[in-house]
């Protein structure tokens, strides 16, 4: 066969190889997309077990990030709305975790995170059902005044929410004994509590974003997707609008809520000047640098979350300038502020947008290759 | 006068206007006739500025108009009174007049006086909000509005939409008597052609962004066969 | 007589104008914004902020107070524009939400840069009025001096754009740009120009209040425009975004209704019930009290 490409004849076999995945993928979506999150997080929770305490700890971090990324995610690529306030529901989640934790030590974890899932949607209701009739603007701007209101709601809580100090979980979440006795004598002090943490935090992305994506793609996602799209076209398909916004705003707080839990989990503690309004601008930032609307932009942007401390640290240490002084403290802030702006005039389909659409042409071409007569 | 040569205008892959030439004189009412869609008001828009052609050119009195801002035109004595006549609404008739003579040549309070002698019910009206105005009422202000800055070309786009053939036939003879009495340069879209032939000295037909005739208007009026063209009957 | 004029209720309205008239410029400014570019900016408290430091920056090279407010103003103006012309020009015609998202990320821009320049710490500045309030009859009245001169420079601002819109040639050429911008551009007027400067003014009106809240006893920090800004916006999306009327007069209601919050409540009711009133009026009427335009639907 003159004049053919070698590397054609493996992409032949690997179109064979991979047909009856493509199948299934398409007949059965939920099948499909099931058997991925039980692979993808059964591979990671064996990552947990190899990798270092650090990193465990940085990928629990990034998980309970990726979870509110994701709300977000859902709210704004979905649904075509902007929430400032994610932040602040994240912290009603972390609260709820803390104060929940403190009064109940014996209700299971996974009891705990559904709890302040549920607290972190029904505030999102109260806040999200008279946002149904705003506009873009004026619903950001009513998340703000949210934001703003949240840590004076948790002051005039103070006895429940242990005012400017916070609270701390009442038993440090310990790993069980058999995970302990799983690493063995020679890991460090600090290895199986990260492990566990890590796990705690990789079940539950699993669970999530194959819920989350099950959504997306359901009559109900479809359904919000017009609604972001073609207001009048939603309305004559027989959409309920209030009914799609609500729902979407909903789901949004309550993932930001059940993030928020994860977090004070692994940090053991929560505090209240932690969840402020730059914290509920770095959670945009971070979708939009991931990618809106994408299940891989969520997770890394969660990674970027985890890793930016670090990031910043090396920025200090290669630019020499001093690690306790104004400009380091507040780094962070000026870089992801400023992607921000870059990222939406620029790429504005972020990290996973953006290569999504690249591979997708690349992809494309090849199958049409395929199609075409080659030439000889 | 305004001469137009070889003008292409295309929003993406759709052509408006294809290759359109023809000329405008001074002191002349050219009307240019067509159908629904037959490129009329990109016509127009790309002679004020508003839209940039793909290819062709424009020139008033010899001068080369394309790739100008549509403000820099306007000042250069073009005056576009766009469809919808483009009234401002929130604001007064004389607010509207105001805003028309910030940019023209001549003085405002004696352009003023001159455009309330012309239209006297404007002057009744000053005061008033445009949005209370008639169909007539603005479109003589929009008209106003345009003259008071001493323009020596004038686009008109569909002027009698929405008139009573009494107004109408009112407007069309003003038209006419401006033209005449300031000596400019009159291009004139109409759907309404019976009214615009019988002002214009001179028609350009448009199909499907193509000139398919431009003569002297009585030769158009009475040649059947381009009736097609601006009742919009041909396929 | 006496009793009265040192009343609680007459001293609780009287703080609620001095608070009100910031909030009331800060809501000017956002009005003015939106009604010439459709772009509600959420860095304007940020904007403003930042020019504050820049012109109180220079106190160091001991310059006088009045020149630094001056320079301030000037500094918030030069920032407008200059972010209109460079920012918000490429949003223009793009979906609603990226205006939003991107006016987000400079404020969080700003407000990190003027931390990591002047530091967090609060920064007092050499106003030349006291705050102490004055007496009559040995008990203490609702103003000070520093309270009227905050009023004075409201109300001298406010009447300066309003009269700067209403009765110039360069305020109509304003107006008219808003309303209808491709009939104004086919009469002549410089669009895009009036465009940058509807910007540089409304930044001139946020810088003004910056300086007046940052006079203030609590002084200068990055965040010190946050709330007032959150209640800007309260008051000019209650008035109608459209409406500048609206945002003075809601803007000083509003500065009252917390006045009278804080003292006879809790002060930290004040945030939660600006919500909850933000709520329950666009709820209500959607297109806001003193809006023209028809509401805004589903």
């Amino acid at each position: 066969m003159t004049g053919r490409h070698p590397l054609k004849g493996l992409g032949d076999v690997w179109d064979a190889a991979t047909a009856p995945l493509w199948a299934l993928r398409i007949r059965h979506p939920v099948i499909w997309r099931f058997a991925c999150s039980v692979v993808l997080t059964s591979l990671a929770l064996l990552g947990t077990y190899f990798v270092d305490p650090n990193t465990n700890y940085n990928m629990a971090i990034a998980a309970s990030m990726s979870i509110v990324i994701l709300g977000l995610s859902f709210l704004t690529g979905a649904s075509g709305q902007v929430s400032l306030g994610n932040g602040a529901f994240m912290g009603v989640g972390a609260f709820t975790m803390a104060i929940w934790a403190n009064h109940h030590t014996t209700t299971p974890i996974a009891v705990t995170l559904v709890i302040s899932l549920a607290a972190g949607g029904a505030v999102g209701l109260l806040i999200g059902l008279p946002a149904t009739r705003l506009r873009g603007p004026y619903l950001a701007g009513m998340t703000i005044t949210f934001a703003l209101a949240f840590p004076n709601l948790l002051t005039l809580f103070n006895s429940w929410t242990g005012g400017d100090s916070g609270l701390q979980l009442p038993t440090l979440v310990a790993a069980p004994q058999w995970l302990v006795d799983l690493l063995g004598p020679g890991a460090s002090a600090l290895a199986p509590d990260d492990m566990w943490y890590a796990d705690i935090c990789i079940v539950t992305v699993g669970i999530a974003f194959f819920l989350m994506a099950n959504l997306f793609s359901s009559r109900t996602g479809r359904a919000m997707r017009l609604v972001r799209d073609n207001e009048v076209a939603a309305e004559l398909a027989g959409v309920s609008l209030p009914h799609a916004r609500v729902l979407a705003f909903v789901v949004s707080a309550a993932y930001a809520g059940l993030g928020g839990a994860l977090a004070t989990i692994v940090s053991n503690s929560v505090s209240p000047s932690t969840y402020n309004l730059s914290l509920s601008i770095t959670i945009l930032s971070l979708l939009v640098i991931g990618g809106m609307g994408t299940l891989s932009g969520a997770l890394i942007g969660g990674v970027i979350f985890a890793y930016s401390g670090s990031g910043v640290t090396w920025i200090v240490n290669q630019t020499g300038i001093d690690p306790y002084g104004n400009l380091a403290t507040n780094l962070s802030g000026i870089i992801f502020g400023a992607l921000l702006m870059v990222t939406i005039l620029i790429a504005p389909f972020g990290i996973a947008g953006t290569t999504k659409m690249l591979t997708g042409r690349a992809s494309q071409k090849r199958r049409a290759a395929r199609l075409l007569p080659s030439r000889s | 006068m305004i001469k137009v040569s070889e003008l292409t205008v295309a929003y993406g892959a759709v052509q408006a206007v294809r290759q359109a030439s023809f000329v405008a004189e001074t002191g002349r009412i050219t009307a240019v006739l067509g159908a629904n869609g037959a490129g009329k008001t990109s016509l127009l828009r790309t002679i004020s500025g508003l839209v940039r052609p793909a290819a062709g050119t424009v020139e008033l009195d010899g001068t080369g108009l394309v790739g100008r801002r549509a403000e820099d035109i306007s000042r250069m004595g073009i005056a576009h009174v766009p469809e919808g006549r483009g009234v401002i609404e929130e604001f007064t008739v004389e607010e509207n007049l105001r805003l028309g003579a910030l940019h023209g040549k001549g003085e405002y309070a004696s352009g003023l006086a001159e455009q309330y002698e012309q239209f006297p019910v404007l002057k009744e009206r000053r005061k008033q909000h445009a949005g209370k105005l008639s169909g007539g009422e603005r479109q003589m202000l929009a008209l106003a509005r345009a003259l008071i800055a001493h323009p020596t070309v004038l686009l008109l786009d569909e002027p009698s939409l929405g008139l009573a053939p009494i107004v109408t036939a009112d407007l069309m003879s003003t038209i006419k008597q401006l033209c005449e009495s300031r000596h400019l340069t009159v291009i004139l879209v109409e759907q309404n052609a019976k009214s615009a032939l019988r002002i214009a000295d001179r028609a350009v037909v448009l199909h499907v962004g193509s000139v398919v005739a431009d003569d002297a208007s009585s030769v158009v009026a009475a040649d059947e066969g381009l009736r097609q063209y601006y009742l919009g009957i041909a396929e | 007589m006496d009793g009265f004029l040192t009343s609680r209720i007459l001293s609780d309205l009287l703080y609620g104008v001095t608070d009100g008239v910031t909030i009331s410029l800060v809501a000017l400014s956002l009005v003015l914004i939106w009604r010439s570019t459709n772009v509600l900016n959420f860095a304007q408290g940020a904007m403003a902020m930042f020019a504050t430091y820049v012109g109180m920056g220079l106190l160091s090279y001991n310059l006088a107070y009045w020149w630094c407010v001056l320079i301030s103003v000037v500094a918030g103006m030069a920032l407008g524009g200059l972010v209109e012309r460079t920012v918000v020009r490429r949003l223009y015609g793009k979906p609603e939400l990226n205006p939003i998202v991107v006016m987000v990320g400079l404020l969080l821009v700003l407000e990190s840069t003027a931390a990591a320049i002047w530091g967090s710490t609060a920064r007092s500045l050499p106003t030349p009025f006291s705050f102490e309030y004055w007496q009559i009859g040995g008990k203490p009245f609702g103003l000070s001096p520093f309270a009227v001169f905050e009023i004075i420079a409201a109300v001298l601002a406010a009447a300066a754009i309003g009269a700067l819109f209403r009765f110039t040639k360069i305020g109509l050429q304003l107006r008219a740009s808003a309303l209808a911008p491709e009939v104004s551009r086919l009469l002549g007027v410089r669009v895009g120009r009036m465009l940058t400067l509807g910007w540089v003014l409304a930044s001139g009106v946020g810088a003004l209040a910056a300086v007046l809240v940052s006079s203030d006893i609590s002084g200068l920090t990055p965040g010190v425009m946050d709330t007032i800004f959150v209640f800007g916006f309260v008051a000019a999306a209650i008035g109608g975004l459209e409406s500048p009327v609206g945002a003075l007069v809601v803007g000083i209601a509003l500065g009252i209704l917390d006045a009278f919050i804080t003292d006879f409540w809790n002060p930290n009711y004040v945030t939660i019930a600006t919500l909850a009133l933000l709520v329950v009026v666009l709820m209500i009427r959607p297109q806001g009290l003193f809006s023209k335009r028809i509401a805004r639907r589903v």
